[in-house]
């Protein structure tokens, strides 16, 4: 503690070469507390699928779980769906959040500031409200069929307990954090370098392909990434808007394990499911390593 | 500003931990009370039941819990088991539903009162029907029944037979929906008549020790036929609702006709403006649709377990036992003859003669698994 208190007097930005340990203790507790309650239960879950007694109750390796899995058409047909579902959700993402952050990004006034706040919003819904309201709004003689029919046009196919209607409620829930991270890289882009284009003569879409893009890649990658993770083990919303089959891997799991009373194949199914996550995590870690490389 | 910072870190980091594993102790004349059913149960109990218990008791209150469901029960009692090897306080007292044959071994492992032994003053007042186990106290009942929209239905026409309901469902695509048989029981018991239904509408076939996987494979397999002959023609095509108040939900809308409903959950509905007046109801006459009993469960561990039990005696009490009836649109847990003459004659429409029952245990999982796997996929939605 007494390096502590020379610290006081150190400038701001460290200059000297000598490292202190204050930053290693700072992310002590938050490393520690995943280490417990994250990355010890992973290794646990995949020990426990794959080290474990056979019928005469002799403990080895054995991977049958894995291969039921993945010879078991059910099974595919729900982490299928669940991909389906998590590139659908980062494309619409990427469709409706580039445009709203590169609005709120270029535009002054108050106008910017409603939209920004109605963008936001999505984030203080808790997601079993928006799965309620998305029956009653979107779902079988909901209001819009209510609209619809009160200027006599027909129903709508309404997308409740279809595939799509997870897709649209997760699209609407992960809408606010992607905005917020495009419009944190949009930050990045100075107005000269705009402005400089579009006195060479650069029209609206070559200055975004030219121009913005190659700046926000990253962030782009990072906005895709958190909502990927976000979406792939969702429950709440594919549980009570999608299909009962094929099922997310999230109800899926969670059926298993309670309903099922099959925990190894719960956990089977758990530990796949992080295989896939931790690979879209590897692209978040990786541009963010580029990134501070730079 | 930067030993301000770990400063204000390390206060936080410590006052976290002083927090975190703090350890805490029921208390001596609060009965931890869980339930796994819907909220309208959880309403029932906390305006009525409480409010007379505490009264009729002074000095005992009841801590009234959601579980959340049948699984979050079993996981308060795996704990109670945990609990009970280190002799320490499994912080519950009474599980207002639970088996007590989950988890596994509970009962031997001694976690659980042995109701019938416990010297309960009410006790032989038990419907004989509703006894399962000497562990548990089944206190109320209720029974899936087929909700109706008399608007687009006439109660004439109403199905009275299995046979009627699935030509009624083939001549009106789209009007009848029953939910995920895990996630509710009125699509669950729905389901489970479907399998009274293939196997000569013999409840008894089915007992809850008898499963083996070629016995439920032959019996579950006709029953998935059944489903599935009859899944084309359900709401869009065979789409399932997550739960037994989305499939009220559809019927409200109008976008059903019919849906199997619990009777408790309906009368509730129906009486707080839900579902119109227009609502109607009917049982199936050939075989009803599978009811049960909710059983109760004292843990012979808890801290207050002389109080819960006698919580557990006030439940049969004639009190509470009329306001089932007369509250809640559930049937009583005694037999009829302990119940006042006048209610026994005004609610003779929802009492059923007979309750078909299902068993738990290792048919549940089969069900449910099997369900899923076999009536779930099998069509062909935007056909």
């Amino acid at each position: 503690m007494t390096e502590l208190a020379e610290g006081g007097a150190r400038p701001l930005i460290e200059k000297t070469g000598s490292r202190r340990p204050t930053g290693l203790l700072l992310v002590a507790v938050p490393v520690l507390l995943m280490a417990w309650l994250i990355i010890w239960p992973i290794f646990n879950a995949f020990a426990r699928t794959v080290w474990r007694p056979d019928a005469d109750g002799d403990y080895g390796f054995n991977l049958s779980s894995y291969v039921f899995f993945f010879s078991d058409q059910y099974s595919i047909n729900n982490l299928t769906i669940t991909l389906w579902t998590t590139g659908m959700c980062a494309l619409l993402l990427l469709v409706i959040c580039l445009p709203i952050a590169i609005y709120l990004r270029f535009s002054h006034g108050r106008l910017p500031a409603y939209v920004q706040a109605l963008a936001i919003f999505p984030m203080f819904v808790p997601s079993i409200i928006l799965a309620y309201a998305f029956i009653r709004v979107l779902g079988p003689n909901g209001m819009v069929d209510i609209l619809l029919n009160s200027v006599g046009l027909p129903k709508i196919r309404t997308p409740y307990l279809t595939p799509w209607g997870p897709v649209i409620g997760l699209v609407w829930d992960n809408i606010p954090l992607t905005v917020l991270i495009l419009l944190a890289g949009l930050g990045s882009v100075s107005n000269q370098a705009i402005e400089a284009a579009r006195d060479v003569g650069a029209r609206r879409l070559q200055v975004f392909w030219y121009i913005i893009l190659p700046r926000i890649s990253n962030s782009v990658l990072v906005a895709i990434s958190f909502a990927v993770l976000g979406i792939f083990s969702s429950f709440t919303l594919p549980y009570l808007l999608g299909p009962a089959s094929p099922e997310m891997m999230g109800p899926f799991m969670n059926r298993t394990f309670r309903e099922v009373n099959d925990p190894l194949n719960a956990i089977t199914q758990a530990v796949i499911t992080f295989c896939f996550c931790i690979a879209f995590g590897l692209f978040y870690v990786r541009s963010v390593a580029r990134n501070q490389g730079k | 500003m930067k030993r301000r910072t770990f400063m204000m870190s390390a206060a936080g980091a410590a006052a976290g931990m002083a927090i975190l594993p703090r350890m805490s102790f029921a208390a001596e004349g609060v009965i931890d009370w869980y339930t796994s059913s819907d909220s309208n149960i959880l309403d029932f109990w906390t305006n009525i039941v409480k409010p007379a218990f505490e009264a009729a008791h002074p000095g005992v209150t009841i801590n009234l819990v959601d579980a959340g469901d049948g699984a979050g029960i079993i996981a308060i009692s795996e704990r109670a088991m945990a609990a009970k090897q280190t002799n320490t306080d499994p912080q519950a007292d009474f599980f207002e539903s639970a088996d007590p044959l989950l988890p596994a071994g509970a009962i031997e492992a001694g976690i659980f009162v042995n109701i019938k032994e416990a010297g309960l003053s009410n006790y032989s007042k038990l419907n004989p029907a509703g006894i399962q186990s000497d562990y548990s106290l089944p206190y109320r009942g209720s029974q899936v029944l087929l909700a109706y929209d008399t608007t687009k239905l006439d109660p004439a026409d109403a199905p009275k037979s299995w046979d009627d309901l699935v030509t009624w469902i083939k001549a009106n695509p789209g009007q009848f929906v029953y939910n995920r048989p895990d996630k509710g029981g009125s699509g669950g018991n729905f389901v489970r008549r479907a399998i009274h239904q293939a196997n000569g509408l013999d409840p008894s076939m089915f007992t809850v020790d008898n499963y083996t996987q070629e016995f439920g494979d032959e019996t579950l397999g006709k029953a998935w036929e059944l489903l599935k002959d009859i899944a084309p023609s359900l709401y869009d095509n065979g789409a399932y609702s997550s739960g037994n108040t989305q499939s009220i939900q559809l019927l409200s809308q109008g976008v059903v006709t019919m849906v199997p409903v619990w009777s408790d959950q309906v009368l509730q509905a129906i009486d707080q403006g839900v579902l119109p007046d227009t609502t109607g109801l009917v049982q199936l006459q050939d075989l009803a649709l599978v009811g049960g009993f909710t059983r109760s469960v004292v843990l012979e561990t808890g801290t207050n377990r002389d109080a819960a039990l006698q919580l557990a005696d006030f439940m049969l009490s004639e009190e509470i036992q009329s306001a089932i009836l007369t509250e809640l649109g559930g049937f009583p847990g005694v037999s009829w003859d302990h119940i006042d003459p006048e209610l026994r004659e005004r609610f003779a429409d929802i009492v059923p003669q007979s309750i078909p029952t299902f068993p738990g245990g290792a048919w549940e999982a089969a069900i449910n698994d099997g369900w899923y796997r076999n009536v779930a996929p099998n069509v062909d939605r935007n056909s």
